[in-house]
Order: C-alpha cells, then structure tokens, then sequence
C-alpha cells in the first residue's frame, strides 16, 4: 500500500512527512480525555487522516466513540508503527505482545476503536487474537465470555448440532482463561 | 460496558471478519451462540475465506452441476462429499472418469475406491469382484476378493493370504480398493476407472461409498 506518507525513513527526506513528525495533535476521548500525539502517527488511521486532510482538525479532534482507556491503547499501537527506525521484525514482536494480554472485553473495545479508526493493521491483528481465542471453544464459552444470551431455542440449537455435527467434534471442555 | 453489550454494538461485518481468522470448525459451530453470531457467521466475507482460491474452476470440473446457496454451503458440499449407501443390488458397477488435464503430466497416479463394509455387509465376497482402469488403448483388469476381515484387521494394511495389496485400510475406518495404476504421459484425454461384480447375479449390498480418489505415486 504506496501512501504519501509513509515513506522510509532515512531514504529521500520528505519536508511534508518531516512536517508531519513534528506537528502533533491534539485527540479527545468520549469521556473527554485529550492525548497529543504526533500528526505522523495519528494518520496512520485513514479516518484521522481524511479529517486533517479535509482541515477539519482545527486544533482538537473529537472521538466521541472511543473511550480515554482505549484511546490510550490505540495511540500506544500507532507511535510505535510510526516511530523512526523500528523494524518490521520489531513492529511484529510489539503487536503479538501489545494484544495477547488483553482480556476479551478490552480486545472488543480495540476492535471497535480500529473499526471506526480505520486502522487497518490494527484491525487484522485484534480479529486475529479474538478468533484465536475462541478456538476450540464451546457454543457456552463463547456466551459467557461475551456475556451473550441466546436467541435460539433448545430444539433450533439442537437442529443445528445435528446438521453440523463435525463442528462441534474435538471442542475443549469449559475452563476460565 | 459489557463485552455483550460491544458485541451488539458491532457492525455485522466486523464480526463477520474475526469469523474469518478462525477455523471453518469454530466459525461453524459459533452461528448457535446467538442469531446475531449465526448471520455473522453464515456470510460469505467468513467462507470465501474458506474456500479454496480455485474453487470457481473445481465447480466447473465438475459432471453434475454444483448448486449452492451460499458460500457456506459451498464449503461443505465441496469438503463433505455425500456418501452412498449400497443398500441392496444384484448388479454392482460403479465407475468414474476424469480429464486427464487436470492431473500433472510424467506422473504415475494410483486410483483408489474408497468405501465401508458395513457389520450388514452381505453377499459382496461370494463372487470375485473386478476392478480395472482405461487409459487410451491401454486397460489393466484384474480381479480382487472383498471380504469383511480387512476392515477389521487395521493397522497391517496388508491384506492377508499374500493376496496383492490392492485392499487397504486406512486408519479412518474407511478402506481403499486400488482400482489400478497409470502414467499420465500428457498425450491422453481420459482415465476411466471401474468396480464391479456382475458375474454373481445374487442380491448384496451394505457398502459405503465414498468415492474415488487419485494421488501420485513415487
């Protein structure tokens, strides 16, 4: 993916992506919380870019639907992608470590963040670590850990076992993780 | 927040792509979680996944038109091939061809039925049954003795007698009769492949049929 601003650093010093580093933002959390951070790192998500694009960044950027402890996690991602000289080796490493002590609710609310954020690596790797951890999983684990009720009854639920029988073959037996 | 209120809150599709990081197993099974899971679960964006990229090609491969509703059913009519049950017959003949341009060329291919005698299993060892294989002008035929023993006895793989090892067991409860070998040297159109027993006109049946399949040998 060929974007302006994601030049190498170091190879052909852009003024606009030198601009970019230093300039910061400023983001405000629903709960009203506001991070700086710097325009470089905060573009990485293509609906902040549009909207500094489109000048609508007079100053402070509301993000009414992302929370200040998620905001937190989210700007964490972004300045270590963004930040000058981390390999690709180094990028990987931090993400497998910055989702795998996450509980199942703080996974959906990054999820969510990335989702409405357009951030696209964030995004892969969050869906990748929640599907993980539903591997292997009961229909019942997956209720409770998402605090889902069930809309089927016992006889469509029991339908379903029976048409997909190989589905539920080799399921791990319920325990708290 | 709730993790169960986040969930509902999100959008159909993004729980559709997480769907599409897990397994075909686990994105199955999790449509009986809720029905928003299961619309989530049952879309398209989740089996494409699935799917092998070819898949367009295989269903065109294929003799009978493959009909599907929508990618799930898709994926399971491809990896779950319906089984026929030989139930009860006098006259016992099954056989498949393929284009041979689907098969790599300079390669030597064994073809093998796969099936199951069930317990019922009954009149199928009376007489000889035949097996053979065509291949342009060449056919190879010859004739192999069915009996209920060597799905019993797994793990040997050889059947017993000294009897060719044209009947194998294969550890998943199924058996493989090799049908025959051949050589693709590329200048043929068609491998036919056949079984039958219609020399004994007695009844028989209890046999699962799976169908045919073709790997490489060394």
């Amino acid at each position: 993916m060929a974007r302006k601003n994601r030049n190498p650093v170091g190879k052909n010093v852009d003024p606009e992506a030198q601009k970019k580093k230093t300039r910061t933002l400023t983001l405000k959390s629903s709960d009203g919380q506001e991070f700086s951070i710097s325009e470089s790192a905060a573009v990485l998500s293509i609906a902040i870019e549009n909207m500094v694009e489109d000048d609508c960044a007079g100053g402070v950027i509301p993000l009414p639907l992302v929370d200040g402890g998620t905001l937190a996690r989210v700007i964490t991602y972004l300045n270590k992608h963004a930040e000058d000289g981390a390999s690709d080796e180094e990028k990987r490493k931090f993400d497998e470590e910055f989702v795998s002590g996450m509980e199942m609710g703080v996974l959906f609310d990054v999820v969510l963040a990335a989702n409405y954020l357009d951030i696209r690596g964030l995004l892969r790797e969050v869906r990748r670590r929640i599907a993980d951890r539903m591997k292997n999983k009961s229909v019942e684990w997956v209720r409770k850990t998402f605090h889902i009720e069930s809309d089927f009854t016992p006889e469509e639920e029991e339908q379903m076992k029976k048409e997909f029988a190989w589905a539920w073959e080799g399921v791990d037996s319920d325990v708290d993780d | 927040m709730a993790a169960g209120t986040r969930v509902e809150s999100m959008p159909e599709d993004c729980l559709s792509h997480v769907l599409s990081f897990a397994s075909p197993t686990d994105a199955c099974r999790s449509s009986a979680v809720s029905a928003a899971f299961r619309d989530a679960a049952d879309s398209d964006l989740v089996w494409e996944n699935f799917l092998p990229s070819d898949y367009p090609e295989i269903i065109s491969r294929s003799v009978s038109p493959v009909e599907f509703s929508s990618k799930k059913d898709l994926f399971r009519r491809l990896s779950f091939p319906e089984i026929v049950e030989l139930v009860m017959v006098c006259w016992l003949e099954i056989h498949g061809r393929i284009d041979i341009s689907m098969l790599s060329p300079n390669t030597s291919y064994g073809a093998y039925l796969i099936i199951q005698l069930l317990d019922r299993a009954f009149g199928l060892d009376t007489v000889l049954c035949e097996v053979s294989i065509e291949i342009g002008d060449h056919r190879m035929q010859r004739p192999i003795h069915l009996t209920r023993d060597k799905c019993r006895g797994e793990g040997s793989g050889v059947s017993r007698k000294g009897e060719e090892d044209v009947v194998r067991t294969r550890g998943d409860g199924w058996l493989e009769v090799e049908l025959g070998e051949f050589y693709n040297n590329g200048r043929e159109k068609e491998v036919k492949m056949w079984f039958r027993e219609t020399k004994g006109v007695h009844l028989k049946g209890g046999l699962l049929v799976e169908g045919i399949e073709l790997r490489p040998i060394e």
